[in-house]
């Protein structure tokens, strides 16, 4: 118990893991106080008059399929076109009928708009008088809304890796752990002591985080707690064999790099791409963010008992890589 | 048609079973709706083929190549070399170059110029190189320049920051939480508000924005020719400048 409170000391002086901890909390709130960003004018079309130049009535009909930008000038119209950021498409009036303006780099769909709009236009009145019956269908970005959130938890319950892997970089760097080598402690205590400082801190940011973006019933906020559980302790896990791997400080911070790069992109590579490929989801599940990453989806998405086979997964990462670890150890001291 | 509308939920359909033509498609955004539509129902029609005006000079497989290419750029300095800069003073710190600059018969400021134009440098070739390689050589001297200076407001100002924050921050341990802030902070915004139709109103006034678009701009053959963005880049580069000069001093005095 002394050991632990020793190790909690050390944490409390390093501004590194303190940030560490707040990062993923930060991003939850901002995430929370943005709300989700509205992408549904993301496709709607976009054109550009002269002031002047077209009637109220043919900006109104151009209202109906997008937004309308209101120029000044030709030239300023001209600029806008040209615009690289935009699809904006110049409107002009030509007799009675419009004639449309391209930059000329668009992609074929705001092409084609363009060279049939002034049709489009001829034939307005007759357009009106058509019924249009408008089916209704699922949303097919439903399910993709709780990704943002779930790679933020990831992300929180990585900083568990951070906290350990650094705590154990610094002792290198200060000649402690030569200390830690005469110590009369067992390799199992010692390991639990490090995994402890990660573990506890990936916990808290997790939870903290977790209250912030999801709300859940308590039966899903108890698979919730045991998915957090059960990840942080495995991210801590890795962070005691980044932190044995690593010789100094810089060489540490590259390897917890290229960690957390592996723990975001595997489980959201498992998710839009894998889907249907057995061996590609088995390669992925060798990584635990990826069961944890579905688990929390599964939860996110309302299923309770979803998340049992992910549990599962992370309970063989942690018992299989801890018992690795020992297995190291034990090696390393006989040698 | 229902059968085929399932399968393809983007196409639209038209039932002309009672002698009018009536539409039916699945539901997407209100004004895209609309004109799927009525682009639908005008096909029912003949007309001549019609060919918008065009008024710019790229091709989309150019512009692809140009917006590439600046993202790459604005990427490579704003994390890259920023970070290349503050972890070559972090090793130098390690090793005691800045307490052997103490005792040098050097003005501080020379230190400072000759790693911050280093960078400066290099930040041009790899845009130079980056542009030839990617855009082409052909037609480049049009908006070479314009990027280039762009490319140099840019790097003199990561280059400073990082400068600044290797001296201010204690270890590299500390740098790189700051590095991950600022890469993740700098761009993010700056991708979703100049490349896609999303406006974010607080971006121009975002220094980052301003100056990606200026990039971009030059990219494109439409160069910044406002005084006032050099003016505030100036402004911005010489108080950095300033904030340096003194934490590098500061740091000598540490250093003994």
């Amino acid at each position: 118990m002394k050991g632990l409170v020793y190790q909690l000391k050390s944490v409390r002086k390093d501004k590194f893991c303190i940030m560490s901890f707040l990062l993923p909390v930060m991003v939850a709130i901002l995430m929370n106080a943005a709300g989700s960003i509205d992408l549904s004018s993301l496709g709607e079309l976009q054109f550009g008059v002269i002031a002047g130049d077209v009637t109220s009535e043919t900006e109104r009909w151009l209202e109906r399929y997008g937004s309308v930008m209101v120029c000044q000038t030709r030239e300023e119209l001209i600029l806008s076109v040209n615009d690289p950021s935009t699809n904006l498409i110049g409107v002009e009036m030509d007799k009675k009928g419009i004639k449309t303006m391209l930059s000329g780099d668009e992609l074929a769909v705001w092409q084609q708009t363009a060279q049939t709009l002034p049709a489009l236009y001829r034939h307005r009145k007759k357009a009106a008088q058509a019924d249009v019956q408008i089916l209704e269908r699922p949303d097919i970005l439903a399910g993709y809304q709780h990704i943002f959130p779930a790679m933020t938890l990831v992300a929180a319950m990585f900083m568990g890796c951070t906290f350990t892997a650094m705590n154990i970089i610094s002792e290198k760097e200060d000649g402690i752990a030569f200390i830690n080598e005469i110590l009369p402690i067992s390799a199992k205590e010692y390991l639990l002591q490090k995994i402890f400082i990660g573990f506890v801190f990936g916990c808290l940011s997790t939870v903290v985080t977790a209250a912030v973006c999801f709300r859940l019933s308590p039966a899903r906020a108890a698979a919730m707690l045991a998915l957090i559980l059960l990840s942080a302790f495995a991210a801590s896990l890795a962070g005691v064999f980044v932190g044995r791997l690593s010789d100094g400080m810089m060489e540490g911070v590259v390897y917890i790099k290229i960690v957390m790069i592996v723990f975001m992109a595997v489980p959201l590579l498992n998710y839009l791409a894998a889907e249907g490929n057995k061996v590609l989801t088995l390669i992925c599940c060798l990584v635990p963010s990826s069961a944890a990453f579905e688990g929390i989806m599964a939860l996110a998405d309302g299923s309770e008992s979803g998340a049992g086979k992910d549990m599962v997964i992370l309970a063989v990462h942690c018992a299989v890589w801890f018992l690795l670890y020992l297995s190291l150890a034990k090696r390393r001291k006989k040698r | 048609m229902d059968a085929i509308l399932e399968k393809d939920a983007n196409g639209v359909g038209i039932d002309a079973g009672d002698g009018r033509p009536d539409v039916v498609l699945y539901a997407g955004s209100e004004k895209v709706d609309r004109h799927r539509a009525d682009y639908a129902l005008s096909l029912l029609y003949s007309g001549s083929p019609y060919t918008p005006e065009t008024v710019g000079g790229n091709t989309p497989e150019m512009k692809k190549r140009k917006e590439i290419t600046c993202e790459l750029l604005f990427i490579e300095i704003v994390a890259v070399g920023f970070l290349g800069i503050a972890s070559v003073l972090f090793k130098e710190k390690q090793m005691g170059v800045i307490r052997i600059h103490a005792v040098m018969p050097l003005h501080r400021s020379l230190f400072i110029f000759s790693k911050v134009f280093l960078f400066l440098l290099t930040d041009l070739v790899f845009a130079v190189l980056l542009t030839v390689l990617n855009v082409g050589a052909a037609g480049m001297g049009n908006f070479l320049p314009a990027v280039l200076v762009q490319t140099a407001i840019l790097s003199l100002a990561m280059a400073l920051t990082g400068f600044g924050c290797a001296m201010v921050l204690r270890d590299f341990k500390q740098f790189s939480l700051a590095y991950l802030v600022i890469a993740l902070f700098a761009t993010a915004p700056v991708f979703l508000t100049a490349n896609t139709p999303v406006k974010m109103a607080w971006a121009r006034y975002y220094p980052f924005y301003q100056v990606y678009m200026g990039l971009k701009n030059a990219f494109f053959g439409t160069a910044v020719t406002s005084p006032v963005y050099y003016v505030c880049a100036a402004c911005v580069i010489i108080p950095l400048f300033g904030i340096v000069f003194a934490a590098f001093s500061r740091e000598m005095g540490r250093e003994g």
